[in-house]
């Protein structure tokens, strides 16, 4: 059974976002398949360069980069919310794959959940 | 600099439906300071409005937004952020 964690809001506000994504490895850890999807502002997940200390947090960058060790299957970004939030493939990092939000990308999933 | 009449600060980012609502209370005489997923706005570009614009610093480091610190908004620290809010005549925190 294969799961799509869908992230829609913005990193640091709040820590539904980090829980999602300790569900998700959670799930790969154990070999079941899942794989992260960013949308609205979400997509600022992705963003290189995040310093966070100055607010006293530790950057959630440094949290995806353990993704593939879990064996997350994919990091998959909203198209037109990375357009929406100036970023390109420059700005992003690495190992995320543009998409378009359709019901399309939604069937290959046994089930999908929200952050928060 | 003349007396900020309403300092609003918004902590939501753009998708946020009270984001929206804000910036349409935001007047001449106001001030703006974007904080938390308020900073997003200045990757968006979604700011046109009236009223002067500050950004908390901090919170732009955090999201990797430094690209964007030339954009239109006065960056501040957490010291200028208090001042303000001491300058303003009221505050609204969104």
């Amino acid at each position: 059974m294969s799961t799509l964690i869908m992230i829609d809001q913005a990193p640091y506000g709040a820590w539904t976002g980090r829980e999602a994504l300790d569900m998700a490895f959670s799930l790969a850890a154990f070999d079941q398949p899942a794989s992260l999807f960013f949308t609205g502002a979400g997509v600022n997940w992705l963003r290189q360069n995040q310093e966070a200390g100055g607010i006293g947090q530790k950057s959630v960058e440094k949290n995806l980069s353990a993704a593939p060790i879990f064996g997350i299957e994919a990091i998959l970004a909203d198209r037109a919310a990375c357009e929406t939030y100036g970023l390109d493939e420059n700005s992003l990092i690495e190992g995320v794959t543009l998409v378009d939000a359709d019901a399309a990308l939604l069937n290959d999933y046994d089930h999908t959940a929200f952050a928060g | 600099m003349a007396t900020i009449q309403t300092l609003h600060i918004l902590n939501k980012s753009p998708d946020h439906p009270r984001a929206a609502r804000c910036l349409e209370m935001v007047s001449e005489d106001d001030g703006l300071l974007l904080t938390g997923g308020g900073v997003l706005f200045l990757a968006t570009g979604h700011l046109s409005g009236p009223g002067k614009v500050f950004a908390l610093s901090p919170d732009i480091d955090a999201r990797g937004l430094g690209e964007f610190k030339g954009s239109n908004a006065e960056l501040v620290d957490f010291a200028r952020m208090v001042e303000l809010s001491l300058e303003a005549n009221r505050v609204i925190s969104w």
